[in-house]
Order: structure tokens, then C-alpha cells, then sequence
């Protein structure tokens, strides 16, 4: 049931998915490319949902990419022994 | 340099006169021309020609020992205590960045009194009626501006985290004695109904802070001040448990459930408003930036969470 392990692990696998998104395949298809971010002279839509998700996105990308490795790899080997 | 100069002529049957020149003016006269002046001399303090004497003397050891007490070690201790000092400040400095809470700030949450929590809960149960709803203001005795909060003691929209704990602390005796009662106890139903509870709150407030960010809400409130108010609707899951165990019928269960979920539900909405709509305090930078359309957004994400969230949250609480 619904514990602090699954907590750990819905959350790992939610910083999975967001990570695993490629930049060059789907999010600049969708518009959602954090590279052409260019508003213009809009300066107040900077702070709208949208452009939040896109930067929340690449940053998790940017940050979360190499803890990830050692996370992924220890939770499956525990999974795979103790599991 | 006077010295070497004048050592030359003084001293003509030396041989060998560049290593001898820099060595023996330093060390041997200096300490001939100060001990002389020293016990001669009698401008010098009192203290400081017995010292000198009785040292170079060896006689009266029990004088010698007192001296060494009174300025040497004094000064000693003085120093370690101003070290120790300096290591405590450090110590507690770092402490204090490390929980991104000093203490005081923490203890201020815990600084509650009996009318309180006895006005607090009485609130939480029947929010209807409560007419203010905004926090009071700490000012300073002195020059009158604001600094922060004031205590759970004097304020009774102030979120404290004493009912929280224990209502959370209840909550899980309480799912343990029900088991029990329904014969179906076992020790490991206590972690367990805890990690449940914990990993509960903690998702609520992954979930707020998630919505703070996405709609750019400054958040100025502490993290604290969110950790209590999802930890008040244990109260109503606490209140659903127990009539739904001891009065027979599913219907009360249900009643006393909708009940105190709406009046929880209440109750959020109306405190959460001065986090989640900063345009009520005096902030003219963040009530620029906020346009029609961003208040919008805000408030149905506080109702989304209030409401949603917090029924299928309780419900959970309830059924396990």
C-alpha cells in the first residue's frame, strides 16, 4: 500500500519521465523547447504556467541526469535481490 | 649595524670575521645590558624585578607557583574562553543555515496556550462564523515596524504546529486501537499507518509547493506554516474514525465525514488565502505583477486543493 517507499518511488519515476524527454525529438515539436524562449517584448509572459513547466523541465533534465544514474541502478539491484 | 660597525676596531685579534659578526652581537650582549638596568634600575615596577629575581634565583617556590596563577594563566583561560566562545557562536550559526529554521523560529510554533487550542480547535470544527481571518502583525515595541507574525499564543489565525503533532500522533494510536478492537492488531501496524501518514503529508506538500512554483507565488511564508495546515485535517479524520467505530451505521460515518471535510475545506481556503493572494498584505511589487488572469488561476488552484485534494486525501486517511 501507500507508504514512504512508494512515495520514494512515484517520485522517482515521475523525475524518470521528465528526464528521459529528448529535446530534439519531442519537446521542440510540441514548442515546449526551452532554447526558443523568445517573448520579445513580452516580459510579464515569462512568469505564465507554460514557460514555469518548460524551465521546470530543463532543469531536471540539466540537474537530475547523472544522480539519476546512481539512483536508477541502486534501486534495481535492490529491487532485484531483495525485491 | 652601529654595532657591526663598531665591533671592528673594539675587538681587532678576531680571525675570522664575517660569520662571527651577525651571531654573537645578537645573542650575548642584549641580555647582559637588560638584566643589569633590571635589578639596578629602580623606576622598574615591583613586580616585574621580583619576578626576574626569584626566577633567576630559583628561591621561594610557593611564590614562584602563585605568580604563574595570577598573570600567565589567567590570560590563558582567558583566551580559551573567548576560543570556546567563538566555536560555540560557529557551531550554533551553522546549525541554524543547516535546518534553514533557527530554533527560536521553530519554538515560536510550539508557543501556544489552553484557550488557544481550544479556540483553534473549536475554529477548525465550525469555521463559519469566524469573522477576521487575517494574520496579526508583530511590531516592534521601539520604532513600531513590522516584524512578522505574532506567536499562536496572542493570535488565533496564527498556524501553530502543537495540534498538527498531536493530532497526527492520535491519528495513528487511534488506527492501532481500532485494529485492535477489530482484532487485527500487530506491531507492525504502527510503522506502517505512520510511513502511510507521513508519505501523505509529504505528497501534499511536494503537491503545494509544485503549484507555488508553476503559478510564480512568491512564496514568503515559511515551509512550516503549509507542514501545519495539512496537518489539521487529521482532527476531522480523527472525529470521522471515531463515530464511524463507535456509533453503529455507515450513515453517520458519512455525515460526520462530509462535515468535517467542509469545514476543513473551509477553513484552508480562508487561511491559505494570504499565501496564496499576496494582494491583501502591503506587497506593491508582487500586486503589479499579479494580473486579473494570474488571480484567477491562483484561486482555483487553491480550490482545487482545498477541496479536491483534501477530500481524497482525508477519505484515504480515513479508509486505512
Amino acid at each position: 500500500m501507500f507508504g514512504l517507499g512508494r512515495l520514494f518511488y512515484v517520485i522517482l519515476l515521475l523525475i524518470n519521465s521528465i528526464a528521459v524527454l529528448s529535446q530534439d525529438r519531442f519537446l521542440t515539436r510540441i514548442g515546449w523547447s526551452s532554447v526558443t524562449v523568445d517573448n520579445g517584448f513580452g516580459a510579464a509572459d515569462s512568469a505564465s504556467v507554460k514557460n514555469k513547466m518548460i524551465s521546470l523541465i530543463s532543469a531536471v533534465r540539466t540537474l537530475m541526469r547523472i544522480p539519476l544514474i546512481g539512483i536508477n541502478t541502486s534501486v534495481i539491484i535492490y529491487e532485484l535481490i531483495l525485491g | 649595524m652601529f654595532q657591526q660597525s663598531h665591533r671592528p676596531p673594539s675587538s681587532p685579534p678576531l680571525h675570522h670575521p664575517i660569520p662571527q659578526h651577525p651571531i654573537p652581537p645578537m645573542r650575548s650582549p642584549p641580555p647582559v645590558q637588560q638584566q643589569q638596568p633590571l635589578n639596578n634600575n629602580p623606576y622598574i615596577p615591583r613586580s616585574g624585578a621580583s619576578e626576574y629575581g626569584e626566577g633567576a634565583g630559583g628561591a621561594g617556590e610557593g611564590r614562584y607557583g602563585n605568580l604563574f596563577n595570577d598573570t600567565t594563566a589567567q590570560v590563558g583561560l582567558q583566551v580559551g574562553r573567548n576560543a570556546m566562545l567563538a566555536g560555540q557562536e560557529y557551531v550554533e550559526q551553522n546549525f541554524g543555515k543547516y535546518f534553514s529554521m533557527s530554533m527560536p523560529t521553530l519554538k515560536s510554533y510550539f508557543n501556544v496556550s489552553n484557550n488557544y487550542v481550544l479556540r483553534k480547535l473549536f475554529l477548525i470544527l465550525f469555521p463559519w462564523r469566524h469573522k477576521p481571518w487575517a494574520r496579526q502583525m508583530k511590531r516592534s515595541e521601539v520604532s513600531g515596524t513590522i516584524e512578522g507574525y505574532r506567536d499562536p499564543r496572542d493570535d488565533i489565525n496564527a498556524p501553530d504546529m502543537y495540534i498538527p503533532v498531536m493530532a497526527f500522533t492520535t491519528y495513528i494510536l487511534l488506527s492501532s486501537i481500532l485494529a485492535g478492537i477489530h482484532g487485527v492488531f500487530h506491531p507492525e501496524i504502527l510503522g506502517y499507518i505512520a510511513s502511510m501518514a507521513f508519505a501523505i503529508v509529504i505528497f501534499e506538500i511536494l503537491g503545494l509547493k509544485l503549484g507555488c512554483y508553476l503559478l510564480s507565488i512568491s512564496n514568503e511564508s515559511q515551509l512550516m506554516d503549509l507542514v501545519a495546515y495539512s496537518g489539521y485535517k487529521f482532527i476531522g479524520v480523527i472525529l470521522t474514525m471515531i463515530a464511524g467505530s463507535f456509533i453503529p451505521g455507515l450513515l453517520i460515518k458519512y455525515i460526520v465525514f462530509l462535515y468535517t471535510f467542509s469545514a476543513i475545506a473551509f477553513f484552508l481556503l480562508r487561511s491559505l488565502k494570504y499565501v496564496v493572494l499576496p494582494e491583501s498584505t502591503v506587497n506593491a511589487a508582487t500586486s503589479m505583477t499579479t494580473t486579473q488572469r494570474q488571480r484567477q488561476r491562483r484561486i482555483q488552484f487553491l480550490f482545487m486543493y482545498s477541496f479536491l485534494c483534501q477530500f481524497v486525501l482525508m477519505w484515504l486517511l480515513v479508509k486505512s
